[in-house]
């Protein structure tokens, strides 16, 4: 009764080869594009980038066009607005997600704020930038190294709190019964066991913010906005690198738009040592 | 105190159950602090989104008083008269993202087929790492580089040869109309595809990745060939996921802002042509903001920033929703 | 302890009709490897025509591994290779040449999790008919009526064949899968574990169908349920940590097998 129905040969199951090959075929071919893509934007950043990366670059200020010059002061004021993104934005992120993944782990609260998390995650942010406009720099007059650092602590804290509460939620449940069964209390028994458990990943997670608002331009924009000289005054506008690299790159000048190259790959090499160290590091990444 | 334990040999005396209910008693107390310090910080995160919404209403109030709904089709922007309108940079905000994702959607998807069915187990982690890093390249690097290098090559070598070959099509010659100045809304959807492409990817393969294995063999059983598999079996399995991270891919391309305001040409006008200069809502605030006078020019800014946010917001929560159907069909 | 004691059941049983037997798949000297772990050992067994042969063992023993090699299942996964030679007919169904989809085609295989595709009731079916033939509708539905018959799960399902496969109870997703399997016309059906997942009335059931289906194929069974292997087949194989250890007539396996482990897997002594 049962009959070979179709052999080799068979015109169906030909055209369900030919199809098979075709689309297969376009597998190959789409990731090759996307691979290429990738090849010649790092081919041209680093070909670029690299012919003006000299120690000049690194200890003098940014110039006026036609003059030489450096990149110090968008160096260190990205550097100090970042730091102290990540020292508004990690706490505050930290303690959340301690929440979401420990205390209310399924209650109301916890669904809302997860939601509403992930969307601020992927939220554009220029329109960070105006929030912080017009809580900050629309009420003191000015712009500020403060208002920058906290457009991108707004940033940092959604990413935080979702790895904080991705990596708490990894610890197995054992492990905070064990801590319960000798009457540690909940808050100690997330210190001491849960945190240094999650630790590897926990620091991934302010990595990767931290990767994340290096190359952020837009909400800077508008709160730190820029500046040619040496400031200390946080409350004073405060250059950053992209902001920096914006205004050169669509400036006419050709040494500003070499700087421009060379800060892009500065940025560039950080972000991608960044997410290197964090892979490292963590293991178990999870998408945002 | 393992003296005290072994000389009572079992269960601690009285004396001791006194001492530690005091330390237990202290401990409570933090105990309790941090459980309300930590929820505090979880309503933090609603008082941020509700701080932008509101911030964001109450800055684009004048102008959204002044021009009410017509503001939302008005094409002309003229800080001197002061009369915006803001359909040019929604319709480029608009198109950019759509041209993205007609490209980014099928090559993004045929990459998370080729990880997943095709690609030696090998090299599954470094091609993956590889077209995450794509995620992970700031969007002023995608900027600059579509600025000096992907402009001119499209005015070169691909506009011209578009114009000619669509010249005489009956719909399709306005669509890719006009001397070809390297820069406008098809660069700029062009560079907003490659920027949104590893998201897709990235989604797909692990909804993917998520499919039980026995339903594959099923279907494997049954002679079918690789494509029949991934098109009949995991497509309609993950259809929800693969949803919401198109979703998820849409709200990053409309909220886009460095990559699109070097490429865009900032022109505040509505074309039929593709290879014409427009604008964006991102890229109209990020260029005129800070040179704005005027509280109504400000205003105005805010007003499409608060736009761009409602927009980017329904996509995202959509995108979200999908997801945890997803989710909760796989019983993650 | 090696293969001095397994028996080739060719030669003299009482009961079945020794002339009819006609050899379908022969398995020479198999070796499986999960990486550099050899998880089959030399076997040989011969599955025949008309008859169920089921493969019974403790867990690990390398019966559903055994059987994954027929269909080249193992072949979706990298680190998994086979040598030695498998003929179903005259092919050796090992060699590279060997068209994969083809073989599936020919050799089913029922799962231990009843694995409906996301379809309706009626396209789970079709769609295997589908890919190897053109049919006009009318024909179709015969077909996979005729399908659903054959599972005995067509009166329970024919007012709904638009309802989802996966709306069905467990046992009669199995036996969707059942009629999913025999509807591409297979010469061969491999069951892994298929009553594992279920309650005893289905499994009863699904006992039932394979007696008979068994008239028109060829049927592999793994079980780790002696009792059902005893209703079910007609020949047994014992397998024991990648060895066939022994492989005979099911009544004679049952009452008088020839070793030693044999004899203590039987009456329970371990597994």
């Amino acid at each position: 009764m049962a009959i070979m129905i179709s052999g080799a040969s068979s015109p169906l199951y030909a055209s369900r080869r030919r199809k098979n090959g075709i689309t297969m075929t376009l597998a190959y071919l789409a990731t090759g594009f996307g691979l290429s893509w990738l090849a010649l934007i790092l081919g041209v950043l680093f070909w670029e980038g690299f012919s003006g990366l000299s120690l000049r670059v690194f200890t003098e200020m940014t110039p006026p066009p036609g003059a030489a010059g450096g990149l110090l002061n968008p160096i260190i004021g990205s550097l100090v607005m970042t730091f102290i993104a990540v020292l508004i934005g990690t706490p505050l992120g930290v303690l959340a997600g301690t929440y979401l993944a420990e205390y209310g782990r399924f209650d109301k609260l916890s669904t809302v704020v997860r939601f509403i998390n992930d969307i601020l995650l992927s939220a554009p942010s220029i329109v960070v930038g105006l929030f912080v406009y017009e809580i900050m720099v629309a009420q003191m007059g000015h712009f500020s190294g403060w208002a920058g650092s906290v457009a991108l602590a707004v940033i940092v804290v959604p990413v935080v709190v979702r790895t904080t509460e991705d990596m708490l939620t990894l610890v197995p449940d054992t492990l905070r019964e064990a801590a319960a069964s000798i009457g540690l209390p909940r808050s100690l028994m997330i210190a001491r066991v849960a945190y240094r458990a999650a630790r590897a990943g926990m620091i991934t997670g302010v990595l990767l913010a931290v990767a994340r608002i290096s190359g952020e331009t837009a909400p800077l924009l508008f709160t730190a906005l820029n500046n040619q000289f040496w400031t200390n005054n946080m409350n004073a506008p405060v250059s950053s690198l992209p902001v920096v690299i914006f205004q050169f790159a669509l400036s006419p000048y050709k040494d500003w738009q070499e700087l421009a190259w060379t800060g892009a790959l500065i940025i560039t090499l950080a972000v991608l040592a960044l997410s290197i160290i964090a892979r490292f590091l963590g293991g178990q990444s999870k998408k945002p | 105190m393992v003296d005290v334990a072994f000389q009572s040999g079992g269960a601690a005396s009285v004396a001791e159950q006194v001492d530690r209910a005091k330390v237990l008693q202290r401990l409570r107390l933090g105990d309790t602090a941090f459980r309300h310090v930590t929820r505090a910080a979880a309503v933090v995160v609603l008082v941020i989104l509700s701080g932008i919404i509101f911030s964001l209403v109450y800055g684009a109030w004048p102008a959204l008083q002044k021009f009410g709904f017509n503001f939302l089709i008005e094409e002309s922007w003229n800080p001197v008269t002061e009369h915006f309108g803001a359909i040019a940079p929604i319709y480029g905000t608009i198109v950019t993202s759509l041209i993205a994702m007609l490209i980014a959607v099928p090559v993004g998807l045929f990459i998370a087929l080729f990880l997943t069915e095709l690609c030696p187990l090998w090299l599954r982690r470094p091609v993956g790492i590889a077209i995450e890093l794509l995620a992970g390249i700031p969007s002023i690097i995608y900027g600059i580089w579509g600025l000096f290098v992907f402009a001119p090559f499209l005015q070169q070598h691909v506009q011209p040869f578009l114009i000619a070959a669509f010249g005489n099509v009956p719909v399709l010659s306005t669509l890719f109309e006009g001397p070809p100045y390297g820069i406008g809304i098809l660069t700029a959807g062009l560079i907003l595809a490659i920027m949104v492409l590893p998201f897709i990817t990235s989604i797909s393969r692990d909804v993917f990745e998520a499919v039980p294995p026995v339903l594959k063999e099923a279907a494997y059983g049954l002679g079918c060939t690789t494509w029949e598999v991934a098109r009949y079996v995991v497509l309609p399995f993950t259809r929800v996921g693969v949803i919401g991270g198109v979703m998820l891919a849409l709200g990053r391309a409309l909220g886009e802002t460095m990559a699109v305001t070097f490429v865009i040409g900032n022109a505040h006008r509505i074309s039929g042509s593709i290879l014409a200069p427009g604008t964006t809502i991102s890229a109209t605030i990020a260029n005129e903001f800070t040179e704005a006078v005027g509280d109504l020019y400000t205003s105005s800014l805010i007003a499409l920033g608060l736009i761009l946010f409602v927009i980017t917001f329904i996509v995202l929560a959509f995108a979200r929703l999908m997801l945890m159907r997803l989710n909760a069909r796989l019983g993650t | 302890m090696s293969m001095a004691n397994f028996t080739v059941p060719t030669v003299t049983h009482a009961a079945s009709n020794a002339g009819d037997l006609v050899e379908k798949v022969t398995v020479q000297n198999l070796d499986f490897y999960y990486g550099d772990h050899r998880a089959l050992k030399s076997i040989n067994v011969s599955l025949y025509h008309g008859k169920v042969t089921a493969f019974i063992g403790p867990s690990g023993c390398g019966k559903s591994t055994l059987l994954r090699v027929l269909n080249r299942m193992y072949d979706l996964y990298p680190n998994q290779r086979a040598t030695g030679h498998v003929r179903l007919d005259n092919d050796d169904i090992l060699s590279p040449s060997q068209d994969l989809n083809l073989l599936r085609a020919k050799v089913g295989m029922v799962f231990q999790k009843p694995t409906p595709f996301p379809m309706t009731i009626y396209e789970n079916i079709a769609f295997g008919i589908r890919l190897y033939e053109r049919l006009p509708k009318s024909e179709l539905d015969g077909r996979v009526q005729h399908a659903l018959q054959r599972a005995a799960l067509w009166d329970e399902v024919k007012d709904k064949l638009g309802a989802s496969g996966l709306s069905l109870s467990g046992g009669q997703q199995q036996r969707l899968c059942i009629a999913r399997t025999v509807a591409v016309r297979p010469e061969v059906i491999l069951f892994d574990e298929p009553c594992s997942a279920l309650d005893p009335i289905s499994t009863a059931k699904i006992e039932e169908l394979i007696d008979e289906l068994k008239e028109d194929y060829t049927i592999a069974i793994v079980t780790h349920n002696m009792q059902q292997a005893a209703r079910v087949s007609d020949f047994t194989a014992f397998m024991y940590l990648g060895e066939m250890v022994e492989y005979g007539d099911t009544t004679r396996m049952f009452t008088t097998p020839t070793d030693r482990r044999t004899q203590d897997y039987i009456t329970g002594r371990f597994g």
